[in-house]
């Protein structure tokens, strides 16, 4: 089945992915920072029959500490997880659809973190299909609720609808022109943050950000999708504009072509010279510099992470093999595109 | 130092880690700690988001009323202190617990403290928060009406002011 970052979506030049989180806890066990390992299995072997109850196989059931390093950071390197949920892994369990849109963390920080992913700008869509699952679980569980503050998070910064929606842009122009701490600053005061790819003090890496809804009490649902959407629709259009300036000056267009050129022809390519290189080469397929899709070079971004490539060729690869597995990928993929520009 | 991961970059991420009584240490560059899922490295050791937000709670003062009995959550045995130092609640009755001591920061993180998203359904809780006492609202209404008092006095409203300070006392009366 075809995983769902291989699509292009709407606004998919700029915007790679949408994602919604609902965080759910049980109101008959404490919250995970106050359960043991053996407290942490109990609660996710009953949120585990609550799924499966009506006999669907729709989730693939994991325990986190069955797999190895490698195979639990490239969840985290496909966003399936967060990068916390792969360092303490015992008690832990994670669902999964098979096209891997829809993942359920089973205690992350609180007892549930459903998320769900689509490509492209797709909040109401992401937000229906969260809603409904998180609708059928609530038939089957005793959700820690409150009216007063919703939702009873681990953490109070997420009480209230417990809902995080966030859009993964790539921002390459506004990255280069030094705007991104501009727009945060602009963001922040919106009640939205941005930041780099990978949550939490991560680096954008490949000019990859993530621009997401910071409040959850006293606002619904629907009114924090809408604020994000009408944000990221902005920033899009700032991001296009400022593509095509820079795209004006023919040292950027070099440099576009010659990223394409490296990307075609290495044979070692290190994980952050390929996410700058493809950056690059992201950006020149959007503005149509070049005949290069999207899809291909969004599949490549994901699947060229470092445990990625280790997972997929099940065993530990020193940092040399894994840059010519890399570069042979990345090649194979960019040579075989067709090409009516070159 | 030189990361041990890659060998090249400088060390920046240095962790040690005490299992079982037994001690290792990893000294990695920002980028190997990022793909080696260390990505969020504050978290868990000891500089997290929790410490920023049991800072954040900190600043509450306990309210007199609070102090004593009842300072403990009867479920999971979370004291106040105990929240304040991991930044973190340990249970769905600790909010009940301590629902009016987290107002405060509440507003702060949000700046509403009243939810209006979704709600649980017919299956899920509805375990009534405490309600105010009679006293505890007359206390609240008090230190509003202090308040404008204090304001029309800045404002030089006097007049104002005299008939906020005749209605203050006649709720002390």
């Amino acid at each position: 089945m075809k995983k769902w970052y291989i699509e292009k979506g709407d606004q998919g030049d700029v915007v790679l992915s949408t994602r919604i989180r609902l965080a759910r806890n049980l109101e008959a066990y404490p919250f995970p920072v106050r359960l043991d390992i053996e407290g942490k299995k109990k609660v996710c072997a009953e949120i585990r029959d609550a799924v499966q109850s009506d006999g669907s196989n729709t989730f693939r059931w994991i325990d986190m500490a069955s797999l190895t390093p490698s195979q639990a950071v490239s969840l985290a390197e496909r966003h399936l997880i967060s990068p916390e949920f792969t360092t303490d892994r015992d008690g832990r369990a994670l669902l999964l659809t098979e096209d891997e849109s829809v993942s359920i963390m089973l205690c992350e920080e609180d007892h549930i973190r459903l998320q769900v992913m689509q490509s492209g700008l797709a909040l109401e869509q992401a937000y229906d299909i969260a809603d409904k699952i998180d609708t059928m679980l609530d038939k089957r569980l005793q959700y820690a609720y409150d009216e007063r503050i919703g939702y009873l998070t681990q953490c109070p910064t997420n009480l209230g609808t417990a809902m995080r929606a966030s859009v993964m842009l790539h921002l390459p122009a506004l990255d280069a022109t030094g705007r991104i701490s501009s727009l945060a600053a602009t963001v922040s005061k919106l009640g939205l943050t941005i930041r780099g790819a990978y949550g939490e003090g991560s680096q954008a890496r490949g000019s990859i950000f993530q621009i997401s809804n910071q409040i959850t009490l006293g606002i619904t649902e629907q009114a924090a999708i809408d604020n994000l959407r009408a944000i990221t629709l902005q920033i899009v259009q700032q991001e296009r504009t400022a593509q095509e300036q820079l795209l004006k000056n023919e040292a950027e267009i070099d440099k576009i072509w010659r990223a394409r050129g490296v990307l075609s022809s290495a044979r070692l390519l290190s994980g952050d010279e390929f996410m700058e290189l493809a950056s690059l080469v992201r950006m020149g397929a959007a503005r149509g510099v070049f005949n290069l899709s999207l899809e291909k070079i969004n599949e490549l971004i994901v699947n060229m992470q470092p445990a990625t490539i280790n997972a997929a060729n099940g065993r530990n690869l020193t940092p040399a093999q894994r840059d010519a597995i890399r570069a042979e990928a990345v090649r194979t993929a960019i040579l075989t595109q067709g090409d009516d520009n070159v | 130092m030189l990361c041990q991961n890659c060998g090249k970059r400088e060390a920046t991420t240095h962790i040690k880690r005490v299992v079982n009584g037994e001690t290792s240490e990893s000294h990695l560059c920002a980028e190997c700690a990022a793909s080696m899922g260390y990505a969020d490295v504050f978290s868990g050791f000891g500089l997290s988001f929790g410490d920023l937000l049991g800072g954040f709670l900190g600043e509450t003062p306990a309210p007199q009323n609070q102090l004593g009995t009842g300072s403990r959550c009867r479920k999971c045995g979370s004291s106040w202190n105990d929240i304040v130092r991991a930044g973190k609640v340990g249970c769905a009755d600790c909010y009940r617990t301590f629902y009016d001591r987290l107002q405060p920061t509440l507003q702060r993180i949000h700046g509403r403290i009243r939810h209006t998203g979704k709600a649980a359904g017919s299956a899920g809780t509805h375990a009534p928060v405490q309600e105010k006492t009679a006293e505890e609202l007359r206390e609240e209404k008090i230190e509003a009406l202090r308040k404008q008092m204090n304001e029309a006095v800045a404002e030089q409203n006097f007049e104002q002011a005299a008939k906020l300070r005749d209605e203050i006392r006649g709720l002390e009366a």
